[in-house]
């Protein structure tokens, strides 16, 4: 082993330090700029790291179901009864959901609809979020292997949780529609208005670029308008909850900080969004480009 | 080896075996406690900054275990697994031990609430300085709610983190003896 001076060594140890510190400063402001610049080394950290989180995330998810199954049996007996009104709602709301598809069917015959795409689903577990950091995004256990790619939608059976921002082999990253670079094409169900739904870090995304808001009530069903290509049409993102000095904002339908199983949705469109844009030509952000731009050139089946 | 760089007072040797990575792992724990997806409402927005503590008690105890290049590794490592900007974990973590190791005499031998008063201090400068920090990045006025419940939070579970990090040090490290002497 080299022997060092004593002096040379304390002089080592003492600008180690302050010598961090500064290309800590010197990644931010490099990451700021350039935000493709650690992109390889995200989704290669990703892919290293999925297997021990995915081990380390069970147990939690076990702990849980065992909670909620105590839970369940401490109120069971409210439950059921609960259940059987809610069934008998629904049974109706059936008939009437089957009596509606038959005659949209016939109408969608008569008038030669186009069928929109078939979407197919893959299923990918939340291992890992984003825990404090000024970002909203969650870890899943699923990336390019399991047939996923990047902007793809991801929901739950409640609606729109967001989109796939970085997908490496085996684990890709959601974009949640809360934070602050998620901008989602929406539309006003019932009054068709059209929007872009802006996460702010904050639980309630606002509504931009609202076409008509002196249409838009709170209570009002926010839904994807498929505009764009990107996402499919219809998903449910969530409610307008609030109205308050003239910025609309939505409560998701799906408690983003409770998610546990997600469905990513390959909707066939992914491979028509622009791959991750060169520094030079684009500095802004990446989050912003890939929802939008250069895709409305795709033939949109509608 | 190096343990006598640091500090005036030499700081104990380490007991034995791979006791001397107690610090480094039980700061990469606490990094991956905030990142598991618990599912409890908000926790994600509001996790408490869990490595901050460890990061805090390690400085103020033995400071030589935790060293800047550690703590420079575990904060990337946090920001390429969060999806944070790359460079802020370690900036963090790097500033917050170069404040403690400058007031680290303030701390060492004290009573534990002055402790915990010194960590309200850096953990109020720590968080507020992130916010600030991404309010310029994103030159915007971001909505502090957030950083102030997580930082009431954070301050709030700090005496069990001190209390499990303190329990950890004197049965994997110091040994009884040595704890009572600080």
């Amino acid at each position: 082993m080299i022997r060092l001076s004593p002096q040379f060594r304390a002089a080592v140890q003492r600008s180690t330090l302050p010598a961090l510190i500064l290309l800590s400063g010197a990644m931010v402001v490099a990451a700021k700029t350039d935000q493709t610049m650690f992109e390889g080394l995200r989704t290669g950290i990703g892919d290293v790291a999925a297997p021990v989180l995915d081990i380390v995330s069970r147990p939690l998810g076990a702990f849980e179901a065992a909670a909620g199954q105590v839970r369940g049996f401490l109120g069971v007996y409210q439950e059921n009864r609960r259940l059987e009104e809610d069934n008998q709602r629904l049974l109706q709301w059936q008939q009437v959901a089957l009596k509606l598809t038959t005659e949209n069917r016939q109408l969608q015959g008569l008038l030669k609809v186009v069928p929109d795409r078939a979407m197919s689903y893959v299923t990918a577990r939340v291992i890992a979020n984003s825990g404090g950091a000024y970002v909203r995004t969650v870890m899943v256990n699923a990336g390019a292997d399991n047939g996923l790619a990047r902007g793809q939608a991801t929901i739950t059976g409640d609606g729109l949780v967001g989109r796939l921002t970085e997908v490496g082999s085996r684990a890709a990253r959601v974009l949640l529609i809360t934070d602050l670079n998620s901008r989602i094409p929406v539309k006003i169900e019932g009054s068709h208005t059209s929007a872009v739904l802006a996460g702010d870090n904050s639980e309630r995304p606002r509504l931009l670029y609202v076409g008509t808001p002196e249409s838009v009530k709170i209570g009002d069903r926010v839904v994807t308008s498929g505009e764009g290509g990107v996402f499919p049409p219809d998903l449910p993102v969530g409610m307008v909850s609030a109205t308050d000095g003239g910025i609309l904002r939505v409560e998701p339908f799906v408690e983003l900080s409770q998610l546990g199983y997600v469905l990513v949705v390959d909707y066939g469109l992914s491979a028509s969004l622009p791959q991750p844009v060169l520094p030079q030509a684009r500095p802004g952000r990446r989050a912003k480009v890939a929802s939008s731009e250069e895709t409305p050139t795709q033939p949109i089946a509608r | 080896m190096a343990i006598r760089d640091f500090t005036a007072p030499a700081l104990p040797r380490v007991n034995g075996g791979a006791a001397w990575l107690v610090p480094v792992l039980t700061t990469i724990i606490a990094s991956l406690l905030t990142i598991l997806p618990l599912r409890i409402p908000g926790y994600a927005a509001l996790t408490p900054a869990l490595a901050l503590m460890a990061v805090y008690h390690w400085t103020i105890y033995r400071p030589d275990l935790l060293p800047a290049l550690a703590l420079f590794a575990i904060g990337i490592g946090e920001d390429l697994l969060t999806g944070g900007l790359v460079g802020v974990g370690p900036l963090t973590l790097l500033v917050t031990r170069a404040v403690v190791l400058r007031a680290r005499r303030h701390f060492v031998g004290r009573s534990f609430p002055s402790v915990w008063a010194g960590f309200t201090m850096i953990a109020g400068g720590a968080l507020l300085g992130l916010w600030a920090l991404h309010c310029l990045l994103e030159v915007s006025l971001l909505n502090p709610r957030n950083t102030v419940f997580r930082l009431v939070l954070t301050i709030a579970v700090f005496p069990v983190a001190s209390f499990l990090l303190g329990r950890i040090q004197r049965a994997l490290i110091d040994g009884p003896r040595l704890m009572r002497r600080h």
